[in-house]
């Protein structure tokens, strides 16, 4: 009997009800698409942050004035961790060298990489040509904008770069526009790099890029201490802090228009739910004179803004992963994936804001029937 | 001799400064139909509804079936109303959106368990067989309180209050429901009725009559 007086409220109040399901959808799809964000734009906002370059740096402990280098080895070591966190790994080893092309001579940093993994660590530099594709190419290098004013060099032009009597002669496949020191450096295959330091598998630095918030980054960084204690292992603060910044930022602007529109939602029920009470105040005294409790008759009405809730929450969830979508494009450039785990968040959400907005109707329970019977 | 159902003794009930029933006293025996008459504002309604349990008395004490209804607090009244009462209001009073059939299964509702087949019943014994889907709209007036007798009866209450059952009926439906008042009389029930007409005050067993909130007389019916 319960299910079919709901069932009879619902649809003889229906336009009413309406307007509260409209309130409760609307509501539920903002809360919905801003939950979906909150949830997988910050991931993936970690992951677009990795394209302005690495953040976590291992390096061998300084000796003296001099860096020192390390076994390019570890390099594997760190892989074998299987850190879920590390988007990409580049070793890097540096040396300062001689360039010349054709008469023109220059002192430059040399950064022997893997092309690729530097290429993916790195997709905000502008490139003029095109990446060397293979990490072990041995012909091909990328020069930085002001290394190649320097030396003359243009694209498909080969120098020579000379170190500690070794040299290695390259053609130019890219010219990097990185707005950094990266600009005035020369960037060869990592072997190309160990063969003319005449040191054998060694690198300079492995540069990591870690998503994931500053705890999450910091936890990446722990563990890599404890892995290799014998190298340092340090975070690019500036970076890393101000992306945590960013991303704490959108949190809570996020978490902030969420409560924001829960209150809104809020406030249309309980518009909906008060005219509904005084709609219902004749029934209700009629249900009290024949026998109805209060516990009775508003167990009915707050079955009713549950109802609501479910309904406009289901529909609002649908609408509101479709949103989060657009939003994640429009606003942020990233691709969203719909989570699932939304869905029950933003029904119990909206329940609460239902029950909080049907609070009028609580007010029936001082309904006198003596009263609306006779006609008052 | 039945057993005394009713024992109103004293009873007072003022609204602000209006006195609306002074001291009223009167029993009432189980099986007997009384009519209550007196002109607009003489206190029938205001007596009907302290024993309905809908309103609490100013003064003096209302017993129906042993319980002392102004003493009863909030919930104790919902109970007695569902348990103890069966109401008929000249309005009708049916919920809107609920059927015939719906109307009557809610009061069982309110009382204990809705029993379908039960309410089904007891509008086909007022002669509602095929309206039981049927909303309060699409009933005439005789048909409409016709549900709310049936409405009333259904929880077995031991006093059917009726207020004015007929005042909205024409002539041919307020026999129906008169003849249907009769019946229950017949089958035992006790039976409180406000009403303005001589002819109907002359169908009880006893009239009550009052006039500006006081008990002008209690007038035995000869059959």
């Amino acid at each position: 009997m319960f299910w079919r007086i709901l069932w009879r409220l619902l649809y003889a109040s229906r336009g009413r009800l309406a307007l509260a399901l409209l309130a409760v959808a609307s509501g539920a799809a903002v809360c919905a698409a801003l939950l979906n964000l909150d949830l997988d734009a910050t991931d993936k906002l970690t992951r677009e942050f990795r394209v302005l370059g690495a953040n976590v740096v291992v390096s061998a402990p300084q000796t003296g004035d001099a860096a020192g280098t390390m076994d390019g080895g570890q390099i594997d070591r760190i892989l074998q961790l299987q850190l879920p966190q590390v988007a990409g790994i580049a070793p890097y080893l540096y040396l300062s060298a001689e360039a010349a092309a054709g008469e023109n001579k220059a002192a430059v940093i040399v950064a022997g990489t893997w092309f690729d993994e530097a290429q993916r660590m790195n997709s905000s530099w502008k490139i003029d040509g095109a990446w060397v594709t293979s990490r072990d190419d041995r012909t091909k290098c990328m020069i930085g904008e002001q290394a190649a004013a320097r030396l003359g060099m243009t694209l498909g032009k080969s120098l020579k770069v000379e170190y500690g009597g070794r040299e290695a002669v390259l053609q130019v496949a890219g010219i990097i526009t990185a707005g950094s020191s990266e600009d005035s450096q020369i960037f060869v295959g990592l072997p190309v790099a160990q063969e003319l330091g005449g040191m054998g598998a060694r690198v300079s630095l492995v540069q990591m890029s870690a998503r994931g918030s500053a705890p999450e980054v910091d936890n990446v960084i722990s563990r890599l201490s404890l892995a290799f204690p014998g190298l340092q292992v340090r975070p690019l603060h500036q970076l890393a802090e101000a992306e945590g910044r960013l991303l704490e930022r959108i949190r809570g602007l996020i978490l902030a228009t969420v409560v924001l529109i829960l209150a809104l939602t809020s406030l249309g029920v309980l518009a909906a739910m008060a005219g509904l009470a005084l709609e219902r105040r004749r029934d209700v005294g009629l249900m009290k004179a024949l026998g109805g409790s209060v516990r009775q008759i508003v167990r009915f009405f707050l079955a009713e803004a549950t109802a609501i809730a479910l309904v406009g929450g289901t529909a609002g969830f649908v609408v509101g992963m479709f949103l989060s979508q657009w939003i994640g494009q429009r606003v942020f450039s990233v691709s969203i994936t719909p989570r699932l785990i939304v869905l029950p968040a933003t029904l119990a959400l909206m329940v609460l804001v239902s029950l909080a907005g049907a609070f009028p109707l609580r007010l029936l329970g001082r309904v006198r029937p003596s009263e609306i019977l006779r006609g008052e | 001799m039945m057993p005394v159902l009713v024992q109103v003794e004293d009873i007072s009930k003022t609204y602000g400064g209006l006195r609306a029933l002074d001291s009223v006293s009167f029993e009432v025996l189980a099986g007997e139909w009384i009519a209550i008459m007196g002109p607009s504002g003489s206190g029938k309604t205001t007596l009907i509804n302290i024993l309905g349990g809908l309103d609490h008395p100013t003064g003096g004490r209302a017993i129906v079936d042993g319980v002392n209804v102004g003493t009863l607090g909030e919930r104790e009244l919902t109970r007695y109303r569902a348990e103890k009462i069966g109401f008929v209001f000249q309005q009708f009073h049916l919920v809107p959106y609920l059927s015939a059939l719906e109307n009557v299964m809610l009061a069982q509702y309110f009382h204990s368990l809705a029993d379908e087949a039960e309410a089904s019943a007891a509008l086909k014994r007022v002669g509602l067989a095929d309206r039981l889907d049927h909303l309060p709209s699409q009933l005439s007036g005789g048909e409409q309180q016709r549900v709310a007798l049936a409405r009333a009866l259904i929880n077995h209450p031991k006093l059917i209050l009726a207020d004015e059952p007929t005042g909205n009926l024409d002539e041919a439906n307020e026999h129906v429901v008169l003849d249907l008042l009769q019946e229950l009389h017949r089958a035992g029930h006790t039976i409180l009725l406000v009403t303005h007409s001589p002819e109907i005050g002359r169908m009880a067993d006893r009239r009550i009559e009052l006039a500006h909130g006081h008990l002008m007389q209690i007038v035995a019916n000869v059959t």
